[in-house]
């Protein structure tokens, strides 16, 4: 039995904000708590519920330091983060090549 | 989380997509192309006056059919290159680490200045090997070529245009190491200048280059 693409998504990567997070401290060495916030247009609120459920997953690590007399909390992606990022991806592409490769159901 | 993954927004074409337009915001928010090449052209422009001041040595000779080949550098270059550039990268990287606090996202600039750091090293390296190793042969002339200062602040921006994956700088550091690697004269040298031409023209490469990276990295750009 062939598994579908879909069965592979990992509910705590495929969210929009949460996989963008992984995204910008993917490229960047480390992010800044408010560069994410105004990347992604989400309230600090919001990102910090996000990032919550990704430190749990152990897919990112939070630092909170002072630069000057600025509180700043940097985010830096784990190795399991790199590696739930990759995969999402590869899902994400698996999943469109497949709907662009069937088309699209009879009735839709 | 099972409502969140249902969201429209989650759907693969348009989490792809945007997950290439934050790579795209987060490489544009990090690249300071403009900052490297400004300041190793006034490193490239500093050396006019050291040469001048310094003179030159000669090194070892070896005979040849019809006379002999000797060697010669100029002294002053062998001391300057080594520490201006070395510099050069603690200034680049001092620049880079605080830019990045600012800005709250890092950028992945080490690898640049420790290749660029070994490249003037070897280059130096290479410089006093050849003092006392005349280079006859066409290939030894290409060599000694590939060998300069210059050549190394070519390679470097190469590593540079990788770490920051600027195409743009790729096409500026091929074209700045073709123009160093392909001998140019003017039919004129000034007499004890014989390296002013070269270093005119490749100090230009990187101011322009500079000054162009500067315009289409400046912050109101982005902005827009």
């Amino acid at each position: 039995m062939i598994s579908h693409p879909a069965n592979g998504l990992d509910d705590v990567v495929h969210q929009r904000v949460r996989l963008g997070i992984l995204t910008v401290a993917h490229e960047a060495r480390r992010v800044e708590f408010s560069y994410l916030r105004d990347t992604l247009g989400v309230t600090a609120g919001n990102l910090s519920q996000h990032l919550g459920v990704l430190e749990n997953a152990e897919l990112i690590a939070i630092e909170k330091g002072y630069a000057g007399k600025r509180a700043r909390t940097w985010i830096t992606l784990t190795k399991a983060g790199r590696a739930a990022l990759a995969e999402e991806i590869a899902h994400l592409k698996l999943l469109i090549s497949r709907v662009e490769h069937t088309g699209p159901t009879p009735g839709s | 989380m099972t409502s969140e993954s249902a969201h429209p927004a989650d759907d693969p074409h348009r989490l792809l997509s945007s997950t290439r337009d934050l790579v795209r915001q987060v490489r544009k928010t990090q690249r300071a192309t403009w900052f490297p090449l400004l300041v190793f052209a006034a490193v490239t422009f500093g050396a006019i006056p050291v040469y001048e001041a310094g003179g030159h040595r000669m090194g070892a000779c070896v005979a040849m059919s019809g006379g002999r080949v000797c060697s010669a550098a100029y002294t002053a270059g062998l001391v300057y290159w080594p520490i201006a550039l070395v510099l050069a990268y603690v200034a680049i990287a001092a620049f880079y680490i605080r830019r990045s606090q600012a800005r709250g996202v890092g950028s992945r600039v080490r690898p640049f200045v420790i290749a660029g750091i070994v490249l003037a090293l070897v280059a130096t390296g290479a410089a006093l090997w050849a003092l006392h190793h005349p280079l006859v042969s066409g290939q030894g002339v290409w060599l000694a070529r590939l060998a300069r200062p210059s050549c190394a602040i070519g390679l470097a921006l190469l590593v540079l245009a990788w770490v920051e994956r600027n195409r743009a700088l790729v096409v500026l550091a091929l074209g700045y190491l073709a123009v160093l690697l392909v001998p140019i004269t003017f039919g004129w040298v000034l007499r004890g200048w014989t390296f002013l031409p070269q270093f005119l023209i490749d100090g230009s490469i990187l101011l322009l280059g500079g000054i162009g990276f500067a315009l289409a990295q400046r912050p109101w750009r982005r902005a827009a």
